[in-house]
């Protein structure tokens, strides 16, 4: 199952945000979303989804490039479980 | 001919008032911010009482996204900060950015976002902290929001000499404007430090008061008989400091002209205060101020409250004020807002200025029990009011030796 929905009601309750402003196409930088707050965005994700950020660095532009990672790491983590 | 430089707007966070006009008018009242703390955390403290900041909410000021890397004390600051620009009536043109500057003092930045890492790291052994830590803790983080928030492209400096790390940022934002490098500073200090490990230090150094048996808000007695050390505050005041010409051209409400301070040190102690360098502060903003003693209507003391500083303090202004010590009245507003360690120079350059404006002073409360020693008129429990101030003086006195006095004076064309 993608993470894309915990990812926007995350993002809805972190910031403050609109959920209909967060399609998966949207950019983060337009919704305010700078470097820092995606760090600590992942930062928080990390708790909500048991998983670990590895210190590989990928450009994150959209919303649906933070569940593409996100959903990524579940199936290595979660697989390797 | 040298540049003179005005107050044109005030700013302020504090554990007496969140503006000006409650800050003052409070000080003026006699009414303590000072109280038994409310966090759990003080259950493991053998002196539980502080000066926190109340009626402050984050989210009032703040967005969610902005309070992600903003931390407590920078939030006081930059509140403090709007205040003080809206009351100024500031505007500043591109060309006018590059000439204005920010000058903060804080001792220990962001004191609870360090304390929670320490907490993770070292007690819970995780492998991870806030990944921010370093950005909401460090010591210029109030000072870079102030810079960033209204595009202020001059310089952006923090200043940390404990006690008076704000004294000596308003002084050093001063010298910028006087010196030619700036037009307009804001300058002030911000702490937010009633934090566990924290308290715990202080409480272990033996400075802090005990708290009162009758009355927790009355348990900081500067230059009382009965005194037992300081109380621990936090808070933020904020400063706008501009060019005599520029205020004048565009017609701002002028609070006061900013006309002497140094800063110098003691050189001989790590925490004792020294009388002789005090003295040697005092002389050289006077003397900068191009006043005499006599011309002071008010001090703001340095006034924390401990058994040598007080002692210290009052030498200090024998050995200057000469037989006018015995008339100046000198206050300590500290027995009522706490200390601020930062922010106390700035919060009490406020109380000064304010002072002049409202030709009133605000007592030093809970002085019931004279110590010989110190045998100043410290406008003891009671305000005054229907004065005719001219010039008033602020010192502070650092834990390091480093010492800074402020003078401001009624502005006159």
């Amino acid at each position: 199952m993608s993470s894309l929905p915990t990812i926007q009601r995350m993002m809805v309750e972190q910031f403050d945000l609109k959920l209909e402003d967060l399609t998966p196409d949207a950019l983060l930088e337009g919704l305010g979303l700078d470097s820092l707050s995606v760090i600590e965005f992942m930062f928080n994700l990390e708790d909500e989804l048991k998983i670990k950020l590895t210190d590989e660095r990928v450009e994150l532009k959209t919303v649906q490039d933070v569940a593409n990672i996100v959903d990524k790491l579940i199936a290595e983590q979660k697989g390797a479980a | 001919m040298a540049r003179r430089i005005v107050i044109t707007g005030l700013g302020v966070i504090s554990p007496v008032g969140n503006n000006p006009a409650d800050f003052f008018g409070r000080l003026m009242s006699g009414k303590s911010g000072i109280k038994r703390l409310q966090a759990p955390f003080v259950e493991k403290l053998a002196i539980r009482i502080g000066a926190p900041v109340e009626n402050f909410n984050p989210n009032d000021h703040f967005t969610k996204m902005q309070l992600t890397s903003i931390e407590r004390f920078s939030q006081f600051a930059l509140v403090a900060a709007a205040q003080a620009v809206a009351d100024a009536q500031l505007t500043l043109s591109a060309a006018e950015q590059t000439r204005a500057g920010v000058c903060m003092g804080s001792c220990m930045g962001g004191a609870g976002t360090m304390e929670d890492g320490y907490i993770e790291v070292l007690q819970r052994e995780e492998p991870r902290v806030k990944p921010l830590s370093v950005l909401l803790s460090m010591n210029n983080a109030a000072a870079s929001h102030i810079s960033i928030k209204y595009g202020l492209q001059g310089p952006n400096v923090t200043y940390a000499t404990a006690c008076s790390s704000s004294a000596i940022a308003v002084g050093e934002a001063y010298r910028q404007i006087k010196h030619g490098y700036c037009d307009v500073m804001l300058a002030g200090g911000a702490e937010a430090m009633l934090t566990l490990g924290a308290m715990r230090a202080w409480e272990a150094l033996r400075t802090l008061a005990t708290e009162d048996p009758l009355d927790a808000g009355a348990s900081c007695k500067p230059f009382a008989k009965d005194r037992s050390g300081l109380v621990l505050g936090e808070g933020a005041a904020v400063l706008v400091l501009e060019d005599a010409e520029r205020a004048i051209q565009r017609g701002a409400k002028i609070y006061a002209e900013l006309v002497g301070y140094d800063c110098s040190s003691d050189a001989c102690h790590i925490t004792k205060p020294d009388a002789t360098g005090q003295s040697r502060t005092i002389v050289k903003a006077l003397a900068e101020a191009g006043l005499q003693p006599q011309d002071i209507g008010y001090i703001n003391a340095h006034g924390t409250a401990t058994l040598a500083g007080d002692i210290q303090e009052t030498l200090a202004i024998k050995n200057v004020f000469g037989a006018y010590a015995s008339q100046v009245p000198v206050s300590s507003t500290k027995s009522m807002h706490g200390h601020l360690m930062g922010a106390t120079g700035a919060v009490e350059f406020m109380a000064a200025v304010l002072a002049l404006e409202n030709n009133a002073i605000p007592p030093t409360i809970n002085l019931h029990q004279p110590d010989p020693e110190c045998d100043l008129d410290y406008v003891a429990n009671q305000g005054r009011t229907g004065l005719q101030l001219n010039a008033v003086m602020s010192n502070s006195f650092a834990f390091g030796g480093s010492n800074a006095v402020l003078i401001a004076k009624r502005f006159h064309r």
